[in-house]
């Protein structure tokens, strides 16, 4: 078994049945997975933050860090992979977004990072069909190439499938 | 085992703790001091040859990416910056310390010393939005000694975390800061104010680590600093940097708005910045364990 590692602001797609796409600790980060059934395609990014526009050269050297320029490419790479990114062909699958408790709205921005995902994701024609989002914990993805199954852990918690 | 024997238990653990390196004691006393100069700092580094040699360790790494190395303390500490210095011969004498697994938390090896570094760093940052003028390198020292606590009480928390984070999700118990009062009479805050006194720490440290998850039981003075503190564990947090099981399950005081003008673009632009202060440190810091 391999495994694909992602850090913030990172993204990869495999169809290596024998890889577990993995990323660790998602604070008020959130992972958007993707899997395509047809071609047994998954990908996943790190999204830290919702728009690039607070800072443009960040989002040169590190697109995947935001969800406006990171989440076209990551649909660039399924493509690469053989993948069609519209419509309902692909499963999309949410995980992170966490927030310290009685946040107010400047410290939310695991919702911000959720909405500006969410509306990438409509322009697209698409929409997550799970998502384990929110909450004052901190997660950890893996999804497995083979069965696609995406798997969350949390210290202090058994692990779940979303 | 009755919460009172747990209480002394603790406090014995306390007393066993290893003590900082003298050097790393004199550079928090001298940097904690609100009139100190530079040159007070470079004096002591050369006074310890282990010390010297890390810091030129250090500046002279690849991550730094200098063109040319340096080779005297006085421009390394200048160049560094006295955070950095103080960083360095805190983690020289706490590797072991901070580098346990944080059992009682589900924390990994290392977690510990890179939610008090990634604290640190946001602290200072944190800092710079003070609406009065704040020092902000006393910040990232506060910010780096913290959660010293958690390292004493994370064995007695040993098989705790699953009830404690079911109490906390249930509504049963208000934070993670109440759950270890509940379970060993003490929070982490109150282990690391004690252990903070066995240090011999400054009083300002020593009260930043007590308040750090209450700054507005502070004194009025040190308000400002222990927010600061308060938020760059909180941006610690958000960034993924937690140490397990506790991570985001602590409130956010409302009252940091009366010392700081945060926007929501700043704090996002807070979190970038200090994540990638964060690898970088890191990375000049792992440089050490290098032979």
């Amino acid at each position: 078994m391999s495994q694909m590692v992602l850090g913030i602001g990172d993204y990869g797609a495999s169809k290596q049945p024998d890889t577990e796409i993995k990323t660790y600790a998602l604070g008020s980060c959130i992972a958007v997975v993707l899997l395509d059934p047809q071609t047994r395609t998954v990908g996943m990014i790190h999204i830290a933050l919702p728009e690039s526009k607070i800072n443009p050269a960040k989002a040169k050297e590190k697109p995947g860090y935001f969800a406006d320029t990171g989440l076209p490419l990551l649909l660039q790479e399924m493509v690469r992979h053989g993948c069609q990114p519209k419509g309902k062909g692909l499963i999309i699958k949410l995980a992170g977004g966490a927030a310290i408790m009685d946040y107010n709205d400047t410290f939310n921005i695991g919702k911000r990072n959720l909405l500006a995902i969410k509306k990438i994701l409509w322009s697209y024609g698409l929409g997550p069909r799970s998502e384990d989002v929110g909450g004052t914990f901190s997660r950890t993805v893996s999804v497995s190439v083979k069965t696609g199954e995406v798997i969350l852990s949390s210290p202090g918690r058994p692990n779940w499938k979303i | 085992m009755t919460t009172l024997n747990r209480q002394a238990e603790i406090a014995r653990a306390i007393q066993a703790a290893p003590l900082l390196s003298p050097i790393a004691n004199k550079l928090l006393q001298v940097t904690a001091r609100s009139d100190h100069e530079m040159k007070e700092v470079i004096d002591l580094v050369k006074c310890d040859s282990l010390l010297t040699a890390r810091i030129l360790r250090v500046v002279n790494s690849a991550v730094m990416g200098l063109v040319h190395p340096i080779g005297s303390v006085d421009h390394a500490v200048s160049y560094l910056g006295e955070r950095m210095v103080v960083g360095i011969a805190v983690a020289e004498c706490t590797s072991e310390f901070f580098g346990k697994p944080l059992e009682g938390y589900e924390g990994e090896s290392g977690q510990l010393w890179r939610h008090e570094l990634f604290t640190a760093i946001a602290s200072r940052a944190v800092a710079r939005h003070a609406r009065a003028p704040l020092p902000a390198d006393l910040a990232f020292t506060a910010g780096l000694l913290h959660d010293i606590g958690k390292a004493i009480l994370s064995e007695f928390l040993r098989g705790t975390s699953r009830e404690l984070v079911a109490d906390i999700v249930r509504g049963d118990t208000a934070d993670y800061l109440a759950g270890e009062q509940e379970r060993v009479g003490l929070d982490h805050a109150e282990v690391g104010f004690e252990l903070a006194h066995h240090w011999k720490l400054p009083d300002t440290l020593t009260q930043v680590i007590r308040h750090h998850h209450h700054p507005e039981t502070a004194a009025p003075g040190l308000r400002p600093l222990v927010y600061a503190v308060h938020l760059g564990d909180i941006l610690a947090m958000m960034g993924g940097h937690g140490t397990g099981s506790d991570s985001m399950k602590y409130h956010l005081h409302q009252g940091y708005a009366e010392h700081f003008t945060i926007s929501k673009d700043d704090l996002a632009l807070l979190l970038l910045e200090c994540s990638d202060e964060f690898r970088k440190v890191e990375a000049s810091l792992a440089s050490l364990k290098e032979t």
